[in-house]
């Protein structure tokens, strides 16, 4: 035992028994983490990354069973704790933030409860001095007036502020080690920037250890100090967050590294991906985890499994390919493998938009308006505003074969404005013309027929196919929705699991039987079955993991090369748009703030809120750690619109003018729009 | 060569273990059915009263209404199994042809509720405000009625017969099944996939019948196999005060109101009713728990 080292993890392997046998969910997982650094575990859904905290903690789910291995924190092997051991070690020795403070904190109780809850084995302190406490690390944390605050309830707080609260719950007890599982997952660009720099400076001033689980390499480059690598249960590589993110040894972080889209830095047509699958967990490998999805896979990678080879220091790495010997076994010919379809599309593209047509898309004016309560309701509460506006004033136009991504924070609207464009959700006034008729002035019937010509892609991959259907059903359903029975439906599907790649054995799956990859492509099938001419995508690439986003990102590309397809693309994630997206529009509290070519606007912005969120985006190269938050503070609530520009109250460059008059829109010389009294350019 | 052979024999491997992972959706399902016991024991007496009331005439030793006054009242002979009423009917026949009478009410009562109820519930949820507030209102005022008293004011009005008992036993419990399909829809109803059909233009009664349905129905046909002997009681009870199925027709309830009357003179018809009673109601408890266990993941518990 190193007496750096807080933890140390060695050769852990954790089974999962299901009723179709043993899942090998950690496979000789080795690592430590030393004392005062910020350890980061990156990986994508089901390497195990989180596995690791729960085996750690001794809470894996009731069928997990630890195989073998040690856990050394602080000297001690926690699988040997008994169960009192177990409760003074988590919580007092090392605490978990979770990624939803939402579902991870007790509604039903103010946090003055929780806390003193959680510091109930210090039976010699009051309740009072508990409560004191509580608001000293409530400070500590960045939450204003703890004074009050401390007896409020979860559902009191912004989503933030509530994560900050559980970050003040993990610090309570003082804790030699603090976990965060995917902390700032839930949270808006924003948020997270603040999150981060919240932590960085949490850990310069309590010299604590930190370990952060997190499939986000923007996050784990700009917090952490070391870095895990893991992929399907293995750990392939670690080492110091230079070594890894300047010098990837393992083809696997080479890879996931390049699909970053964040890290692409110009503007490709199309994304880097990792062609395949994740391999069943039921097996255990005899070669190389990573060996079927490989580039550069040799004959021996699938038979025999690597050691570690140690590059540098804490650098190391599991793979073949280090083995400075290998040239004599004489097979280090690399293995032949399908070109994978997204190689082979045509990246030649020229641009398709079409300027000659009148736009496919018109929407003039469009206000979105919510009742929250009745009118008896709104006489009794005297203030209280009976509506509320999730969607003001929004104009904006959409040429055939082009794609307008509309950007903003969770409650911007974005969503809402999408559904209602389709006429999904009601819209209050202002018009939405699609392809020469007014969507707006058409009964219900008339507009179903329409939907045909238009279609919609949701954020849940998943959760947006009915569950008790087959996926062939499910491609096949827009065709006997709109009497189109005449078409072979089972030809009609499999065609359409062609286009998206798809293989025809999904034909009979059901939803939850697929991947987020699978699903959203399944998605993308039923889209397109009826050859739309308009599709709004709600966050196509939620939800999927980095090395899956970049090859549905691909898929929607193409299928807008061949088919002259519009798209509205609804995100919150800035690298994305930017690599898809020609045009783009900026949302906040329900208005557009700035308007006009992607590229402009990433290179240039306008608006200082947009500047905010192109600058809020974590970078993937920890030489680019950024020392101040883009922005600060939240997102108001829609009932209680700020005065004046209704961003004042954020802006890093507000004046006296900002705080009472509402900006015009203004049109600037490259053609954009902006609704500021002083935009950053010119 | 060998490579393009190894590469497709992989894939047929991929395909089957494919079909099998679909299979083993169900076949999990199953062999958690199959390995409770309670539930299995429950589905035994359950087959047994379909069975039995089925095929009446085969397990029944005597006609149920031949009247055998000499041997009246007598305990349980080689003769008659369960001992005879004060007739002189055999006990155990009657019981036996009693199971028709409760397996009828039960069938039809459970089935034309369910479905009304599933209609009902799925219109109050899916449809607009005022049908919704509209169909609460009916629901929760026939749920405010006590049963019986229901039943009484029916009979007072029309007169004792198995229909009418259907009839109240239908009335009173739709809005179990509703109130139940009725928030399964709600929580359905915002979900995204209802809404990704919407967007692809499916009509309202689609949207209804194919999607909310197949999701709604679990939990309702579970509420039907633990409403089974619930019914059966009813009718029973309802026929021991006289107000359901007419002697000299042969139900449980007919047989202990009976026996009850003769009570200091012979216990049998009491106990000889009564048990099939008892069974049938735990049979269809212990199946719909054993059922409810294996529909929904959330209570199974973990090994």
């Amino acid at each position: 035992m190193d007496t750096k080292n807080l933890l140390e993890i060695r050769n852990l392997n954790v089974d999962f028994k299901t009723p179709r046998g043993r899942v090998h969910a950690l496979r000789e997982v080795s690592f430590n983490a030393p004392k005062g650094k910020i350890v980061g575990i990156v990986g994508e859904s089901g390497s195990g990354k989180s596995t690791v905290i729960w085996a750690m903690t001794q809470l894996l789910a009731g069928n997990g069973v630890v195989e073998c291995g040690e856990i050394f924190f602080n000297g001690k092997n926690v699988l040997d704790f008994s169960e009192d051991e177990l409760r003074a070690f988590r919580g007092e020795e090392a605490s978990i933030v979770f990624q939803d403070p939402m579902t991870s904190q007790i509604p039903v109780l103010s946090y003055s409860q929780q806390m003193s809850d959680i510091a109930y084995r210090q039976r010699n302190k009051s309740f009072r001095e508990k409560i004191e406490h509580s608001k000293q690390i409530m400070r500590k944390v960045g939450i204003p007036d703890t004074e009050q605050r401390v007896y409020q309830y979860p559902h009191q707080f912004s989503g933030g502020m509530r994560q900050r609260a559980g970050i003040a719950m993990a610090l309570l007890m003082n804790p030699l080690m603090l976990i965060g599982d995917e902390p700032t997952t839930a949270l808006d660009v924003t948020m997270e920037a603040q999150i981060i720099h919240l932590l960085r400076s949490l850990q310069e001033e309590l010299k604590s250890t930190v370990m952060i689980v997190s499939h986000n390499l923007g996050l784990v480059a700009e917090l952490c100090d070391e870095v895990v690598v893991m992929y399907a249960g293995e750990v392939v590589e670690q080492g110091d967050i230079r070594q890894i993110f300047h010098n990837a040894k393992h083809p696997y972080t080479q890879a996931l590294l390049e699909c970053d889209p964040a890290r692409v830095s110009n503007r490709a047509r199309f994304l880097p991906t990792i062609p395949g699958d994740l391999p069943d967990l039921h097996i255990r490998p005899n070669g190389c985890v990573f060996a079927p999805r490989c580039k550069y896979a040799l004959q021996r990678c699938e038979q025999d499994r690597p050691e570690t080879y140690v590059i540098e220091g804490t650098h190391n790495t599991k793979c073949h390919l280090l083995d400075s010997s290998r040239d004599q076994f004489g097979t280090s010919s690399t293995i032949e493998r399908q070109v994978s379809k997204t190689e082979t599309y045509d990246s030649s593209l020229k641009n398709i938009i079409d300027f000659e047509k009148p736009p496919i898309l018109n929407v003039e004016n469009l206000n979105v308006r919510f009742e929250i309560m009745g009118p008896l309701q709104a006489l009794l509460k005297r203030n209280g505003k009976r509506f509320v506006d999730a969607v003001l004033n929004v104009s904006l136009h959409l040429r055939q074969g082009e794609t307008l991504g509309l950007v903003g924070e969770s409650g911007s609207g974005k969503t809402t404005l999408g559904r209602a464009i389709l006429g999904l959700v009601p819209s209050s006034r202002g018009s939405v013309e699609f392809d020469g008729r007014l969507l707006t002035d058409l009964s219900e019937s008339v507009l179903r027929n329409l939907r045909q010509d238009m279609a919609m892609m949701f954020q849940d991959p998943i959760g947006s196919l009915s569950p008790r259907k087959t996926v062939g059903a499910l491609i096949a359903e827009p065709f006997s929705l709109h009497n189109k029975e005449k078409k072979n439906l089972e030809e009609e599907a499999r065609r359409l699991c062609d286009m998206v790649n798809l293989p025809h054995s999904f034909l009979n799956r059901y939803p939850h039987e697929l991947s987020g990859g699978q699903a959203r492509r399944v998605g993308v099938a039923r889209a397109l079955a009826l050859e739309p001419k308009l599709i709004i995508a709600d966050e196509p690439t939620a939800g999927l993991d980095v090395s899956v986003q970049g090859e549905v990102l691909n898929l929607m590309r193409d299928l807008q090369a061949r088919r002259k397809l519009s798209y509205l693309i609804v995100t919150h994630n800035l690298p994305v748009v930017r690599h898809i997206c020609d045009r783009l529009a900026i949302m906040y509290l329900g208005r557009i703030v700035e308007q006009g070519n992607g590229e402009m606007i990433f290179q240039k912005p306008a608006h200082p809120y947009t500047e905010a969120l192109v600058h809020g985006v974590p970078q993937p190269d920890p030489d680019k750690r950024r020392n101040l938050v883009s922005i600060e503070g939240e997102v108001p609530s829609l009932t209680n619109r700020p005065s004046g520009c209704e961003f004042h109250n954020r802006c890093k460059y507000v004046q006296e003018k900002c705080k009472t008059l509402m900006p015009q829109e203004k049109v600037l010389p490259d053609n954009r729009t902006v609704q500021c009294h002083f935009p950053l350019i010119n | 060569m060998s490579e393009i052979a190894s590469n497709k024999a992989l894939e047929s491997a991929k395909k089957d273990q494919d079909i099998k992972g679909h299979m083993s959706e169900s076949r999990e399902k199953l062999s958690l059915f199959l390995n409770n016991r309670l539930g299995m024991f429950g589905l035994m007496l359950v087959v047994l009263f379909f069975v039995s009331a089925i095929f009446a005439p085969y397990f029944a030793t005597h006609d149920p209404f031949l009247m055998d006054i000499p041997q009246r009242m007598s305990g349980p002979t080689l003769e008659h199994w369960a001992g005879t009423d004060q007739l002189g009917r055999d006990t155990y026949s009657r019981v036996i042809y009693g199971g028709r009478v409760a397996l009828k009410v039960a069938a039809i009562g459970v089935s034309i509720s369910l479905f009304v109820g599933l209609l009902l519930g799925m219109l109050a949820g899916y449809g607009p405000r005022w049908l919704d507030n509209f169909l609460l209102l009916i629901f929760d005022s026939i749920r405010s009625f006590p049963t019986i008293v229901l039943a009484l004011a029916a009979v007072a009005l029309l007169g004792p017969s198995l229909e009418l008992v259907l009839a109240v036993v239908i009335v009173t419990s739709i809005p179990g099944y509703a109130r139940l399909a009725r928030t399964s829809t709600l929580a359905l109803k915002n979900t995204e996939f209802i809404l990704a059909e919407r967007s692809l233009g499916a009509h309202p009664a689609i949207i209804m019948w194919r999607h909310i349905m197949p999701n709604v129905i679990g939990p309702l046909l579970i509420l039907a196999a633990m409403d089974v002997p619930v019914v059966v009681t009813i009718e029973a009870g309802l026929s021991f005060l006289g107000l359901g199925v007419l002697p000299p027709t042969a139900s449980w309830g007919t047989i202990l109101n009976e026996g009850y009357l003769v009570i200091r003179d012979t216990p049998w018809p009491i106990i000889a009713g009564g048990i099939p009673l008892v069974l049938t109601t735990l049979g269809f408890t212990f199946l719909g728990e054993a059922l409810r266990d294996v529909f929904d993941p959330r209570l199974r518990k973990g090994k």
